[in-house]
């Protein structure tokens, strides 16, 4: 934890830039150090690799129309199942004549959004649940917090499930699903480091100085519990992606004939057995998408020395 | 003790409360209006007083959901629109195959994910603990039914060692043989994300716990290096056992997709195949029973904890 | 100060095992002068990512049956880690040269099984911290029975639980079938550690060594673990390593003292005479940084400056940038321990330069007593 508060550590440091200005310094001298102490590490290179992967898929997934020449949607019967390399079917097509790898690409669009979009919008509201109930008072504290616990007590796929049964299929109720399973974890993350943040030094002086609740909130414990949100987060994108395509593979996430990855993970398992190879490639891309930006939030994790617990 | 396990008892009440509101709650965010869809674009306006007197929805909020719980304390979860029968004994069926899933997955999770994370937290060489580690990060992020159609592909489709899918063999004598011979594939699909979990959680704690200062006293007392790492081992089971814990909740959701690859006669496939059908009162009794399931096995869990470690119950 | 009596009426015999050992260890301590235990330049340095680190550096001790040797020091100075080197507790990341034989057998040098059939049996350890020292999930009987019957100190697991309850009287716990069933986590700092000593003692050891353990205990609580300790020590005739950073109990209960500073024992000798009337300047500075009876506390004064860190020693004397009486000869050469008295040794240029007049007494004016 010395890298997210050196202030606690080495006090002597926190002393050099205005002297003037006791109550509101420590706050961006502490982000300033912590940015340095990073830039001195360096992300392991099974992280590195990794970040380029998710990367590859994202720009794959802006500019898919340039990278293909078919379009998602563009199926030709006569030319069904076809293998690799045929043509310039990369990697084969489908059932319907569709290029395989047109479709992952068009796919990419909707999955990466599905499983990014939930963890930002999670991300705020928890990270602000998190600030409320880790500053407010007691009472406060106790009613946010156990009702977060209820949520816990919900296998999380099955409440996702749940929400996006009952709110009908379509990207955006996927993504209304995801959200609300991923609040819960975020807002117990941002709560505690909250609690941790309140008990350190500057806090005390900021209170004393007469700072009202939001700006102690914003300027002050925001930026100390940004970096373990923000990496939480990070690591948790993976498994949106997984959600989601989930919700897709079960019906409830864009409807056929959309090219989205869970949906084709289901599309395709039909043919296990006439075109094994082609079956499996959906499933394998969510399977590297995974391993990507778990490795990645991984490396993440490390470098800011982040200790959180998973899951 | 027994105490200490009717308090954990008192404390299961308000997260059964907050689960039944929040599975109401999922029943009145239906969008659109049930009695319209019920009556369709013919329905006289008395009709649709009567439907929605008929419904209760004329009713307060509160009164409604009130209403709701007594009818689920008297196992009545609503009808199937597709099956035509009442809902909770469709479900108990699937939920039964789905618990021998469930638990079979779990011993391989717990017994796999133990044995990585001893090794990844204990192995003299460098590639060994490394690859382990590696391991661990590998099985979290494996989606359920990316590895069960690549269970099928490789182990069960081309090679033919595996059935692809179901619960009995139709031509066998479907006892416990067969059944274990169906089980492995999708145990194994459903157990990976757990194992890899308790993997991690074995190994931080393993390491914490070689490094706590009860350590070094036992070997001061020339206690021998394997029964040393016993005694440290013992002490990370109570944090591994609640991760375990919470792992029931993670199988329990992830088991849908592997029951849906594999064909497997649980409650996962039932909710599919509700979900095309949008048979909502089906999927409610499914996440209810989970959620019941999830509660009752948080609960074993804590009772263990307190029977481990003497120093929680009080 | 008062010693509990049951421990007085357990301890009949010369030794707390049933007489047998009584016979090979001579109880008059002045009769033999055969050290139990003998360190000979004892080094350990650490190496971590390719720094090395010196944390003891040349360490020679004899620890004499029923005697009780005193290591002083700040935190830092090795004292510690000498404890721990002797009985080889570090694993691979230190690396342990020149000896430390107990009764002849050279602990450094012994194979793994031996040194593990020794640790615990003829060499145990009391550490700093009772509630650390314990497991926690485990009952204070199951953990002495472990030690009992792992040496076969005991014929069968009978015999174990009656010795771990004769045991747990012995260290002066009130109630031992009650300690006996109880988890660590519930008896007090002062029971903790009384049952962790018990542990210790409980195959006879030849040679005990305890980490700083009062430490961790309430004041009340140290002087009756001190008084327990030495009238054990005196029946069980171990020789004693006692680790301390507290010059009141080194002065207390020590035969011999060892101050320590950077790795090294810069001074040595019967307890009384070292501490009474230091010779090296450092032993000086850290009695005159404790308070006495004598010294008012506004008159204490505070060592200037900072321990060396042990990868960073300056050259010459370690002690020299804060010596109130470096001179010419302490910045280049690091001084040997030389005859300091009957019996006592110290390492400074101060004792063998002989044209420099010895400036102990002007060094420090507050210190007189």
């Amino acid at each position: 934890m010395t890298v997210l508060h050196p202030t606690l550590d080495e006090p002597d440091d926190a002393v050099d830039v205005h002297p003037s200005a006791p109550s509101a310094e420590p706050v961006p001298k502490v982000t300033r150090k912590r940015k340095r102490k990073v830039s001195r590490r360096r992300l392991g290179w099974p992280a590195r690799i990794a970040g380029g992967v998710c990367a590859l898929f994202f720009l794959a997934a802006i500019f898919a129309p340039l990278i293909t020449p078919y379009g998602p949607l563009d199926g030709d019967r006569s030319q069904r199942l076809l293998p690799f390399f045929s043509g310039d079917h990369l990697l084969g097509t489908d059932g319907q004549g569709r290029d395989v790898f047109t479709r992952i690409v068009f796919g990419a669009r909707i999955s990466l959004m599905t499983g990014l979009v939930p963890v930002l919008v999670a991300g705020l509201i928890g990270t602000t649940l998190g600030l409320v109930a880790g500053l407010g008072g007691r009472r406060t504290n106790t009613g946010v917090m156990r009702t977060l616990d209820v949520f816990y007590a919900f296998p999380a796929v099955l409440l996702a499930i749940a929400i996006a049964a009952a709110l009908g299929s379509g990207a955006s109720n996927a993504i209304i699903a995801l959200s609300v399973i991923l609040i819960p974890p975020i807002a117990r993350l941002a709560e505690s480091e909250v609690a941790r943040i309140r008990s350190a030094d500057f806090m005390e002086a900021a209170r004393v100085s007469g700072a009202s609740f939001w700006s102690i909130a914003v300027r002050h414990v925001l930026p100390n519990a940004a970096p373990a949100i923000v990496v939480y987060c990070t690591a948790l994108v993976g498994l949106s992606i997984v959600y989601a395509a989930g919700l897709g593979f079960l019906g409830l996430g864009v409807a056929p004939p959309q090219a989205e990855w869970g949906l084709m993970v289901n599309d395709l398992r039909q043919f296990t057995f006439s075109a094994p190879a082609i079956s499996l490639v959906p499933a394998v891309v969510i399977l590297i998408v995974s391993v990507a930006f778990n490795v990645f939030g991984d490396g993440l994790r490390d470098l800011l020395d982040v200790r959180s617990e998973t899951h | 003790m027994i105490r200490f396990m009717l308090r954990r008892l008192g404390l299961a009440i308000p997260t059964l409360i907050g689960v039944s509101m929040v599975i109401f709650v999922t029943i009145r965010i239906i969008p659109g209006d049930p009695v319209a869809s019920l009556l369709g674009p013919t329905g006289s306006p008395e009709a649709r007083v009567a439907l929605t007197k008929q419904l209760g929805l004329d009713q307060p909020i509160p009164v409604q959901y009130v209403k709701w719980v007594g009818k689920v304390l008297q196992g009545d979860l609503g009808r199937s629109i597709s099956k035509q029968t009442s809902a909770l004994p469709y479900v108990w069926d699937a939920f039964r195959n789905t618990l021998t899933l469930s638990g079979f997955a779990a011993i391989l999770a717990i017994v796999g994910g133990i044995s990585l994370g001893m090794i990844a937290a204990t192995a003299r060489r460098k590639l060994t603990s490394g690859l382990s580690s590696a391991i661990s990060l590998f099985a979290i992020s494996a989606p359920q039914y990316s590895v069960g159609l690549i269970l099928i592909v490789y182990l069960a489709a081309g090679q033919g060692w595996f059935p692809t899918g179901g619960m009995q063999n139709p031509t066998g004598d479907g006892g416990f043989g067969d059944l274990l011979h169906h089980l492995w594939l999708p145990a194994i699909a459903a157990g990976l994300v757990p194992m890899g979990i308790i993997a991690r959680m074995v190994r931080s704690s393993m390491l914490d716990a070689m490094s706590a200062d009860f350590v070094e006293s036992l070997r001061a007392r020339g206690i021998p290096e394997r029964k040393v790492r016993w005694h440290a081992f013992h002490n990370t089971i109570p944090s591994v056992l609640t991760i375990a814990g919470l792992q029931v909740g993670y199988l329990l959701g992830g088991v849908i997709f592997v029951e849906v690859v594999f064909s497997w006669p649980g409650l996962g496939l039932a909710v599919y195949q509700s979900i095309t059908q949008r048979d909502l009162p089906i999927i409610q009794a499914g996440v209810l029973l989970s959620a019941l399931a999830f509660v009752v096995v948080n609960l074993i869990v804590d009772t263990l904890h307190g029977i481990i470690d003497p120093r929680i119950r009080r | 100060m008062s010693t509990p009596t049951n421990v007085s009426s357990g301890l009949s015999s010369g030794s707390i095992a049933s007489g047998t050992v009584v016979a090979e260890r001579p109880t008059d301590a002045a009769a033999t002068d055969v050290p139990t235990l003998r360190l000979t330049d004892l080094r350990t340095t650490f190496s971590s990512r390719g720094l090395k680190v010196a944390a003891v550096r040349g360490v020679d001790l004899d620890l004499r049956p029923g005697e009780i040797t005193v290591l002083l020091g700040e935190s830092g100075s090795g004292k510690s880690v000498t404890a721990k080197s002797v009985m080889r507790l570090y694993g691979g990341y230190a690396s342990i040269t020149g000896k430390a034989e107990l009764e002849g057998r050279d602990l450094l040098t012994m194979s793994r099984s031996e040194i593990l059939a020794v640790r615990g049996a003829d060499v145990a350890l009391v550490p700093q911290d009772p509630t650390a020292a314990l497991d926690p999930l485990r009952r204070i009987g199951a953990q002495m029975i472990e030690v009992l019957r792992l040496h076969k100190a005991v014929p069968n697991k009978a015999a174990a639980k009656a010795r771990a309850l004769e045991l747990l009287d012995i260290v002066g716990i009130p109630d031992p079938p009650r300690v006996f069933r109880s988890f660590p986590h519930e008896l007090s700092g002062g029971m903790r550690q009384r049952a962790v000593i018990a542990i210790a003692v409980s195959c006879d050891p030849k040679v005990l060594i305890a980490d700083e353990p009062t430490t961790a205990l309430d004041v009340t609580v140290q002087a009756q673990i001190l008084d327990l300790f030495l009238s054990l020590v005196k029946r069980l005739q171990s020789a004693v390593l006692l680790v301390t950073h507290d010059v009141g109990v080194a002065r207390e209960v020590g035969d011999r003292v060892g101050v320590m500073y950077a790795g090294r024992i810069v001074e040595y000798g019967p307890a009384a005479e070292v501490l009474d009337n230091p010779r090296h300047p450092y032993t000086r500075a850290l009695l005159d940084s404790m308070p006495t009876p004598e010294v008012a506390r506004g008159d204490l004064r505070s060592i200037t400056g900072q321990p060396p860190v042990s990868g960073q020693l300056p050259p010459g004397c370690a002690f020299h940038p804060r010596c109130p009486s470096c001179f010419a000869p302490c910045p280049d050469v690091d001084p040997e321990l030389v005859d300091a008295g009957p019996g006592r040794l110290a390492a400074c240029h101060l004792l063998t330069a002989a044209d420099v007049p010895v400036t102990l007494a002007h060094s420090a004016p507050g210190g007189d007593r």
